[in-house]
């Protein structure tokens, strides 16, 4: 199935995307996206700290993802 | 009411839309672009953010607020884009009956704010552009 994903901050410089549409298997978690994408960026893989948001909610790291599902990867947050 | 808005803070007009007849406060924050981060001076700033998710947390901050602290109005208007030293970031303000349920119900605002809403600093320094990392943890 496909996802989209949008990247945010330095995340959107270490992967040169703003956003892309990614093909993972059924019933991946939220969890499993992650680790599937820090499998294709290296400098993703070294952050400790990537936070996920689906459909523009904080999720817990167990859940499913839903084709069509907009997930966005982003570092810790800075506004204020 | 909720802004995310690259345009500057028009505070008098926000101003008048927290105030209230039952209320006898209105308490208010200003965040604004300080010249120096961690002993960098900063020629300027931008802000980056994830508008869709940003109202929606702060709508939900909003509605938190006012429901912990039984205030009668909260509004936040926050600002992306290019920013300079001085200039308005964020904008907060609270009415309320009695001041102390105002000052605890701001400071829960701006304290939630830097936690879960997605906006990003990125400060251009005398070493270079550095991106502004908070500190929230899963």
């Amino acid at each position: 199935m496909k996802v989209r994903v949008k990247y945010f901050a330095s995340f959107r410089d270490m992967t040169g995307k703003m956003e892309e549409s990614l093909e993972v298997p059924e019933g991946i978690t939220v969890e499993g996206l992650r680790e599937h994408i820090k499998g294709l960026y290296d400098k993703m893989a070294r952050r400790n700290q990537v936070l996920v948001a689906v459909n523009g909610a904080f999720v817990p790291l167990e859940t499913v993802v839903r084709e069509g599902d907009n997930v966005a990867f982003f570092p810790p947050v800075s506004g204020g | 009411m909720i802004r995310v808005q690259r345009e500057d803070v028009d505070i008098d007009a926000v101003l008048e839309a927290v105030k209230s007849d039952k209320s006898g406060c209105v308490v208010s924050f200003l965040g604004t672009v300080r010249d120096t981060s961690e002993g960098r001076s900063v020629q300027r700033m931008s802000i980056e953010v994830y508008e869709e998710m940003a109202v929606k947390q702060l709508s939900m901050i909003r509605e938190e607020a006012l429901e912990r602290f039984g205030v009668n109005e909260v509004v936040v208007v926050h600002r992306y884009g290019d920013l300079e030293v001085g200039d308005s970031i964020v904008y907060i303000g609270v009415s309320a009956g009695h001041r102390e349920e105002a000052f605890q119900a701001c400071k829960y605002v701006i304290d939630e704010l830097k936690e879960r809403v997605p906006l990003w600093k990125k400060e251009y320094t005398g070493d270079g552009e550095v991106w502004v990392e908070g500190d929230r943890r899963e």
